[in-house]
């Protein structure tokens, strides 16, 4: 069964570079572009794994994630924050809501599939005539 | 477990790099109101490369260094203040993001150059700009022409530039760069107790953009090159704006 990632942020540059790097395993990428369209992605897709960033319109990441955690049926998935903000204090409140992992843009893909890879299983594709496109 | 530690020992898990150390001391002492000047000139003077950037600062109109009426760090900071030395404090992890963004996401060595010799932006060109505002209030713009915005957008992408056609792709790539950049310095702010928040970044196409007026605070303009693409990134600030 391949992972099943939902990449959330409100750059369409970040969510195309994700894509990039997911492109030679096999894995379903899906898409939100805040935390509001997150949430509701997590609770239907139930993805395996999260990236998400902070500031964003309509719903932060750091709202997004204490919803998360609120949430029984959610709560469980690993999340990996993807942001350009490392200050202390932030950093801090995020790590006591719970997140697996941190990465701070800019970043080189080689990092992030490292990150990735210690939190689900990334199988390359064997033969990869074509990407499936991610689902929004 | 103290938040210092603490913050620490997340860095070390999370595999963050160093924050530029005379940056952060530097922010340090201006976020206190009862800033010694002494020890800011010393942390400048023991770093070259933020004394020549403060003494480009307090010199706006001189086109070479012969042409500095200021000279020296003491004076640069009487005549200019406060302002000058946040705005020195933020671009230097400023100019760190954007020259990283270009290491990994483009594959190329961005330099600084002299923002006077730069060939100027003349006619239509791409405006990014994002606010922040909190303890600290100020602007940052990213300017460049439309060609090397469109190199940069497919660099990032991975695509060549003829296949780059939608032009909210050069705009959203734009903006992610002024994000990175000023992600970066806001931590640094925040970290030396001037919690500020960042606005939405907006790109458009512009023409007729003249330096900003910063009453009683700094303004900063650095230049950048990476082969034929050129970059401009202007940086207004005032502490103590709550």
């Amino acid at each position: 069964m391949p992972a099943k990632i939902l990449s959330v942020d409100d750059s369409r540059t970040i969510r195309l570079i994700v894509g990039r790097a997911l492109r030679p395993y096999d894995c379903i990428l899906c898409e939100a572009a805040n935390g509001e369209e997150g949430l509701a992605a997590a609770a239907r897709e139930k993805p395996d794994l999260i990236l998400l960033d902070v500031t964003m319109p309509v719903m932060d990441g750091v709202t997004m994630l204490t919803k998360l955690k609120e949430d029984p049926a959610l709560k469980a998935i690993p999340v990996i924050m993807l942001t350009a903000e490392s200050g202390r204090d932030n950093v801090i409140h995020i790590a006591r809501l719970g997140v697996r992992d941190y990465l701070v843009k800019p970043f080189k893909e080689e990092q992030l599939i490292e990150k990735i890879s210690r939190n689900v299983t990334l199988q390359k594709k064997e033969a990869a005539p074509t990407m499936a496109a991610p689902t929004v | 477990m103290p938040d210092a530690a603490n913050y620490q020992e997340l860095s070390r898990r999370y595999g963050f790099a160093p924050k530029p150390e005379s940056a952060s001391r530097l922010t340090q002492l201006v976020s206190r109101q009862d800033s010694d000047l002494d020890e800011i000139t010393k942390v400048i003077d023991k770093d070259p490369a933020l004394r020549k950037r403060l003494l480009r600062v307090a010199n706006p109109d001189a086109e070479n260094e012969a042409e500095y009426a200021i000279e020296t760090v003491e004076d640069a900071l009487m005549r200019n203040g406060m302002g000058c030395v946040l705005v020195l404090a933020m671009g230097t992890p400023l100019a760190q993001a954007l020259t990283k963004s270009f290491q990994t996401m483009l594959s190329l060595k961005l330099e600084d150059i002299d923002c006077n010799t730069a060939d100027p932006l003349d006619g239509e060109h791409l405006l990014g700009t994002i606010g922040f505002s909190g303890k600290v209030v100020g602007r940052v713009y990213l300017r460049m022409n439309l060609v090397s915005a469109k190199a940069i957008a497919a660099g990032i992408l991975g695509i060549s530039p003829d296949e780059l056609t939608d032009p909210n792709e050069i705009k959203d790539a734009a903006g992610e760069l002024l994000n990175i950049m000023t992600g970066n310095f806001k931590s640094n702010l925040c970290d030396a107790g001037l919690d500020c928040r960042l606005q939405a970044p907006e790109v458009k196409l512009s023409s007729d953009f003249h330096t900003p007026s910063v009453p009683g605070g700094g303004l900063e303009r650095l230049a950048f090159c990476a082969g034929k693409i050129q970059l401009f990134v202007d940086v207004t600030a005032n502490p103590w704006s709550d």
